[in-house]
């Protein structure tokens, strides 16, 4: 009974959470296009006005950049502009929630057949290190270790645009701690 | 990994060993196939490996109904559209691919195009397109490296608009392997070698990157096995059936077990090679293999390790200390390069190829950063990292 009573909030907050994180990672993806030379690099050779879509299956919550050209992205919140060129589609709201809980990395979620790739594998290949990147930027250390395959030597940017984040990771952090219980 | 989870997906029946083509027509037969189509190339119709397939099937009365043998190397969007032709023209109903990597593609492609109707490949390619099963489907693969007889992969060259148009679903894969010594008793020493590397280079990258997982490890380590002893007989002695039924079930496995556990770096630095270089995807397989296996070393000491027991049995991997095991495991797989440079000059470093000119080394790494594998690499790869690898590679 118990059990059914909770489930409901798990789930709500759960899609919540991964609401949340797909706007915060949105936001700091333009943010990080702005300043970083490494995601610059890898986000250069995507063609310019190329839309991605991160999205959780079926119709679930998304989070839409565009490549505005010499590597920068523009935030589209949860609407596109025109049709997606390239999708990382999550099977599952859980599975994007181990991800964007950090509790799986990106490229392990592939491995785990967590998600799904529509559009050129190629481009995939480089949105896949830029989130990588990004996760080293927004998360503290510790947790990026455990994110992403490698944590980066050498991080810079401004303090401001890190510290932002980090209280959108807060708050999401809260999240995390309710849903998993 | 506490959040460790895997999928595991092989439908296809394996028929294997001597005799082993004798039994298509039975196996057509019980997927109410009556007109079988032949794809495959010229070199498998020269070197006579068509005969015994047409002989098994019409001793059986089963006539074959039409075949075509002008496959090329990188097989294209008109010649599939071509063949689906000849295929609804003769009222075939089967297919059945012999040969290597591009004859077996084309066939998947084929039956894409003659199950779901059209004359345009291109526009199936892609993931999960495919909703339907196909019409009934079998391979004999020729060569023992690819693996393609049970991967639900195929990739064609659209060259009109010059891109390699890739195509997965499950349903590409066939009905049926039918692995029969006879069809490789004939391969040419370099090509014995440089495919059996391609099978060593899938069991191991699918047993040391992200994706590995119980079921295919087990498919991994005994491809591992069946290579290491059995293709430097097969090198000394070519008309070995039984060495040659071993490296042709150690491909099928490797092939198993890359399906569902992806490959790594040693891949995405071979394509970039082979489309850059036009070298065989082979023998950049064996080139790389041990170069990638120590930039990786650090993530993957206990799984590479591990494989010294596959690679050079029992009494090597218990007398060597287990800190020292992924080490020798990297020794083990050059002393084979070596013996396999000394019996058919198969290249171990890109110099030695006498293809590659060192000023094409950035290009092969920046193309090598774009490749799909490069995702399931246990160790992050940095366009440095690639060329630092390149560099080893080079001499
Ligand atoms: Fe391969």
């Amino acid at each position: 009974m118990l059990l059914k009573r909770i489930q409901p909030m798990v789930f709500q907050t759960r899609r919540l959470y991964v609401d949340i994180m797909f706007q915060v990672m949105g936001r700091a993806l333009q943010a990080v296009s702005e300043v970083d030379e490494t995601v610059q690099n890898d986000a250069r050779a995507l063609p310019e006005g190329l839309l991605f879509e991160m999205m959780v299956m079926p119709d679930g919550p998304r989070l839409i950049v565009e490549h505005t050209g010499n590597g920068h992205f523009h935030y589209h919140g949860e609407s596109a502009p025109r049709p997606i060129d390239l999708s990382i589609q999550f099977k599952h709201i859980a599975h994007a929630f181990l991800v964007l809980s950090f509790q799986e990395k990106t490229a392990e979620a592939f491995a785990h057949d967590r998600m799904l790739v529509d559009g050129d594998l190629s481009y995939a290949v480089r949105m896949t290190r830029v989130l990588n990147r990004l996760e080293a930027f927004i998360l503290p250390k510790l947790i990026a270790k455990r994110a992403v395959k490698e944590y980066p030597d050498s991080l810079h940017l401004p303090e401001k645009l890190i510290s932002a984040a980090r209280i959108y990771l807060k708050v999401a952090t809260n999240f995390v701690e309710t849903a998993r219980a | 990994m506490s959040q460790k989870y895997y999928e595991f997906f092989c439908p296809v029946k394996v028929i294997a060993g001597k005799a082993a083509l004798e039994h298509i027509p039975y196996e057509l037969t019980g997927l109410a196939a009556k007109r079988p189509m032949i794809i495959t190339d010229k070199g498998v119709r020269a070197a006579g490996l068509l005969d015994p397939v047409i002989a098994a099937c019409e001793e059986s009365g089963l006539d074959i109904v039409s075949i075509y043998d002008d496959v090329p190397p990188d097989s294209s969007t008109s010649v599939v559209r071509d063949i689906a032709g000849i295929y609804r023209q003769e009222k075939c109903d089967a297919i059945i691919a012999v040969g290597g990597g591009s004859a077996i593609d084309t066939g998947k492609a084929v039956n894409i195009l003659v199950s779901e109707g059209g004359d345009d490949i291109a526009k199936y390619s892609g993931a999960g397109v495919l909703k339907h099963p196909l019409k009934p489907f079998f391979v004999v693969p020729t060569t023992a490296g690819t693996g393609s007889e049970v991967t639900a992969v195929a990739v064609i060259t659209d060259e009109k608009k010059g891109v390699k148009l890739a195509f997965t679903s499950s349903f590409l894969l066939p009905n049926a392997a039918i692995i029969d010594p006879r069809m490789t008793l004939t391969l040419p020493p370099h090509i014995t070698a440089a495919t059996a590397m391609d099978a060593m280079t899938h069991a191991t990258e699918a047993f040391t990157c992200m994706a590995k997982n119980p079921l295919s490890d087990a498919y991994a380590t005994a491809a591992v096995k069946k290579v290491s002893q059995s293709l430097l007989d097969v090198m000394d002695n070519p008309k070995d059936t039984n060495g040659r039924l071993e490296l042709a079930q150690a491909s099928t496995m490797a092939g198993i077990a890359f399906s569902n556990s992806m490959v790594g770096l040693v891949h995405s630095l071979g394509h970039a090679t082979g489309a850059i270089c036009h070298l065989p995807h082979g023998l950049c397989m064996s080139l790389y293999l041990p170069y990638v296996l120590e930039f990786n070393l650090e993530s993957i000491r206990e799984p590479l390790g591990e494989l010294l027991l596959y690679l050079e049995g029992p009494e090597v991997y218990s007398a060597t200390p287990a800190s020292r095991r992924a080490e020798a495991s990297i020794s083990a797989i050059r002393k084979l390069r070596d013996q396999l440079y000394k019996r058919c000059q198969l290249p171990r470093t890109l110099k030695e190829t006498g293809k590659v000119l060192e000023s094409q080394l950035d290009h092969i790494a920046e193309q090598a950063l774009d490749d799909g594998s490069i995702m399931f690499n246990p160790k992050e790869v940095t366009l440095e990292d690639a060329r630092e690898i390149l560099r080893r590679a080079w001499a």
